[in-house]
């Protein structure tokens, strides 16, 4: 008590300059580290922004193309329905953004617990504490939506200038930024400050007992009860279940009942990311069941459930891109081969399949940012937990695991997230594109059921994203792991 | 506490001639230039087998490093370190490991097992990480270990349903449970209460003088030292003095001693 008391009289009073100086230095390089800390955050905030402003820079200028040609006359509700469909893919983007974002604060906050817990010690309050988490999001908020307005911006106006260039543009005196445009820049600052905040949840729960303590190991697989959103998360996939039914059954008569088919899914989907929390860690520990009962595998398998809500979040996102893309992929391939089937006309048929395969591009690239963004979160989850993992590493290779093992352990970790992931997201895409394209194609198939057809690029593709996600994930992790003795590890708090 | 499958006691194992472990002119300098610290000074210390040793010394003595370079933990700066036959100075990084996995047991002072894992795997942990299971002369072992320990209810919790004590005699039992050629104790009953501290400590005499287990455990605790059969103590990176089994006051002594002097 007395030792504080004698600090605070110190910094208030007389500090000589050196030492002003070095607090100074000490402030700068705690600032420092926690750049490093949001660095990840700041890329997925400028990631977003950067689709964002891209996007409806490009419905901009599709606007200003189309105003330009007298023959548009319904220009106006052309650049509307453009602005809204951007706004769909643009939401996307940012609501998984915010899930990653929550999630590396989360995680951040727990890396700082040692730090929150000694100033709360000498008297800082829990909403303080809170507060500042929450102010570091803002930074990380407008520094990510400052570099994407550049970059975003930056690329539009090369992209259309080497199309002016090539002549497949008109040569028009094109402006880039709207009001509107910019929408998506504050819309990412607010998703930011509020996954922060969200993420920050943490600090209330420090006290200031832990500075003093000697560091427990972390209970495991205690999760918290959310009964609430275990029900709704229940309420909608039943309900939406239900629709998806109708609308399939419906549709055997009428093809309005996509409509409702759509609702369903919507609804049903919706369930399913809410109640993440329950499926996820029961997929995660299935797929690590897969890969065998070694001793690098189970500590693999059981890592990856360790922190059930955590692992949710890490893999949520990828499974929303996976189901979206794959969605769309068998609902229009399932719609293809029907039309094929039926079409006698083979010129017809091959015009539809161009469209077809265009719709399919644009659309999955359009879904897929938003898996790339979700991609930054997975890869950042294991960095992070392998740093605060650090002890545990180093008992491990105490007691006689190598290098090569902890390797392995790491790799199969990553792989667990990324298969599990993608399994869940490719089932359930499959259910709901077959379940769109049944319900719009039901009657004119004299209400017979339709096989969906899964894409067979689509899922070469997945399998390959898989690969490379769950090898880009372990890379820098491992290398972390590994390069510490197991002295130092130990040692480490 | 006898068992039919545990290490025959040979008659020369207790304070015999043959040393387990052998440290020759050891020196661990960090840094380089100024702020070279030297942490031990050409220290020489032979570990006999079956003894349970005592290595005591002040906060910075350097009882910890010596500990780590001697398990294999932490390379030396200069000199040699023999385990039975083998001069694990000489070591890649995946032999030391395999060394350390196969002939050596650990127990730190805190933080000794994987939260992931229950007690009963942790337990099996090096055997595991070899790619096999334990024997079923091994398997007996263990199981009389976690009888002994009293473990036996304790088999399918996770580490943080334990309380320290079970935790650190969870690890004893995974030292023990390979029948290491040297255990390291490094501090083990720094974050215990005094009794569940005297409980461990007779545990690990009881696994040298019943069991003729090699034990060398760092402590800076007179009364921890008192349950080893020869205390050496360390001050400044130097081996200063040494005694047999000694009592807590003989001990505390010695160390005042040490501190007036230096």
């Amino acid at each position: 008590m007395s030792a504080t008391t004698v600090d605070r009289a110190g910094a208030r009073g007389s500090a000589p300059t050196g030492a002003r100086a070095a607090a100074r230095a000490a402030a700068r390089s705690a600032l420092r580290d926690q750049l490093l800390e949001h660095r990840p955050s700041v890329l997925v905030a400028a990631l977003g922004t950067t689709f964002g402003v891209a996007l409806l820079s490009v419905s901009h200028v599709f606007e200003q193309l189309i105003a330009s040609d007298p023959a548009v006359a319904a220009s106006g509700t052309v650049s509307t329905m453009l602005d809204l469909v951007a706004s769909v893919f643009v939401g996307l983007a940012l609501y998984v953004g915010a899930i990653v974002t929550a999630n590396t604060f989360t995680t951040v906050v727990a890396g700082r617990t040692p730090t929150i817990a000694l100033m709360r010690l000498l008297g800082s309050s829990a909403r303080d504490q809170r507060r500042v988490v929450a102010r570091e999001g803002l930074v990380v908020g407008v520094a990510g939506a400052l570099i994407g307005v550049v970059v975003g911006t930056l690329l539009v106006v090369v992209a259309v200038g080497v199309l002016v260039a090539r002549g497949t543009l008109p040569d028009l005196d094109y402006s880039y930024v709207s009001v509107g445009g910019l929408v998506p820049a504050v819309a990412v600052v607010a998703t930011t400050v509020a996954a922060a905040w969200i993420g920050s949840r943490r600090v209330l729960q420090v006290t200031p007992l832990q500075a003093t303590g000697v560091v427990q190991e972390e209970p495991v697989g205690s999760r918290p009860r959310r009964v609430l959103r275990t029900v709704l998360a229940a309420l909608l996939v039943v309900g939406g279940g239900v629709l998806l039914l109708a609308g399939v059954l419906m549709g055997l008569a009428n093809e309005a009942g996509v409509l409702v088919a759509f609702v369903g899914g919507v609804l049903s989907f919706s369930g399913v990311v809410v109640g993440a929390h329950t499926v996820m860690p029961a997929g995660l520990a299935a797929v690590g069941r897969l890969f065998g009962s070694g001793q690098v595998a189970r500590l693999a398998a059981e890592n990856a459930v360790r922190q059930p809500e955590r692992s949710t979040r890490a893999t949520i996102g990828i499974v929303i891109g996976v189901t979206l893309v794959t969605t769309m992929s068998v609902a229009l391939e399932t719609l293809r081969s029907f039309i094929g089937s039926i079409e006698q006309d083979p010129a017809y048929a091959a015009e539809l399949d161009t469209m077809f395969t265009t719709t399919l591009l644009v659309m999955a690239g359009l879904v897929g940012f938003s898996a790339v963004i979700a991609a930054v979160g997975m890869v950042n989850d294991m960095s992070l937990s392998v740093l605060q993992r650090r002890r545990e590493l180093g008992l491990l290779r105490a007691v006689g695991s190598t290098v090569g093992q902890i390797r392995g352990m790491i790799l199969l970790e990553a792989a667990q997230m990324a298969v599990t992931a993608i399994v869940v997201g490719v089932v359930l895409g499959t259910v709901y594109g077959w379940a769109g394209a049944q319900s719009l194609l039901g009657a004119a198939n004299q209400g017979m059921l339709i096989a969906p057809t899964l894409p067979v690029p689509l899922l070469v593709g997945l399998a390959l994203t898989a690969a490379v996600l769950a090898g880009v994930a372990a890379l820098v992790p491992a290398r972390r792991a590994t390069s510490v003795t197991p002295v130092e590890a130990l040692a480490a708090r | 506490m006898t068992h039919p499958a545990a290490h025959p006691a040979t008659p020369t194992s207790r304070g015999g001639a043959a040393p387990v472990a052998r440290v020759g002119n050891v020196t661990k300098s960090f840094g380089l230039g100024d702020g070279r610290v030297d942490a031990l000074r050409d220290v020489s210390l032979d570990l006999r087998a079956g003894q349970f040793t005592a290595v005591m010394g002040p906060s910075g003595s350097g009882k910890s490093t010596l500990m780590h370079i001697t398990a294999g933990l932490d390379q030396a700066t200069s000199g040699r370190v023999m385990l039975g036959d083998t001069d694990i100075t000489r070591l890649d990084d995946t032999q030391l490991t395999l060394l350390r996995r196969r002939r050596i047991g650990f127990v730190f002072q805190a933080f000794n097992l994987v939260p992931t894992l229950d007690v009963s795997a942790n337990i099996e942990l090096p055997f595991r990480l070899d790619g096999r299971r334990a024997s079923v002369e091994e398997r007996a072992w263990i199981d009389w270990l976690v009888g002994t320990l009293g473990l036996d209810s304790r088999l399918t919790h996770r580490p943080h349903q334990l309380s320290g004590g079970q935790q650190q005699r969870v690890a004893i039992a995974r030292a023990l449970a390979t029948r290491p050629d040297l255990i390291f104790a490094d501090e083990p009953t720094g974050n215990l209460d005094s009794k569940a501290g005297r409980d461990v400590l007779e545990v690990l005499r009881t696994a040298s003088r019943d069991h003729g287990q090699s034990i060398a455990m760092v402590t800076h605790d007179p009364v921890a030292a008192s349950y080893a059969d020869r205390v050496v103590f360390l001050a400044d990176g130097r081996i200063v003095h040494e005694v047999g089994a000694s009592t807590p006051a003989e001990i505390s002594q010695v160390m005042l001693e040490l501190e007036r002097t230096a």
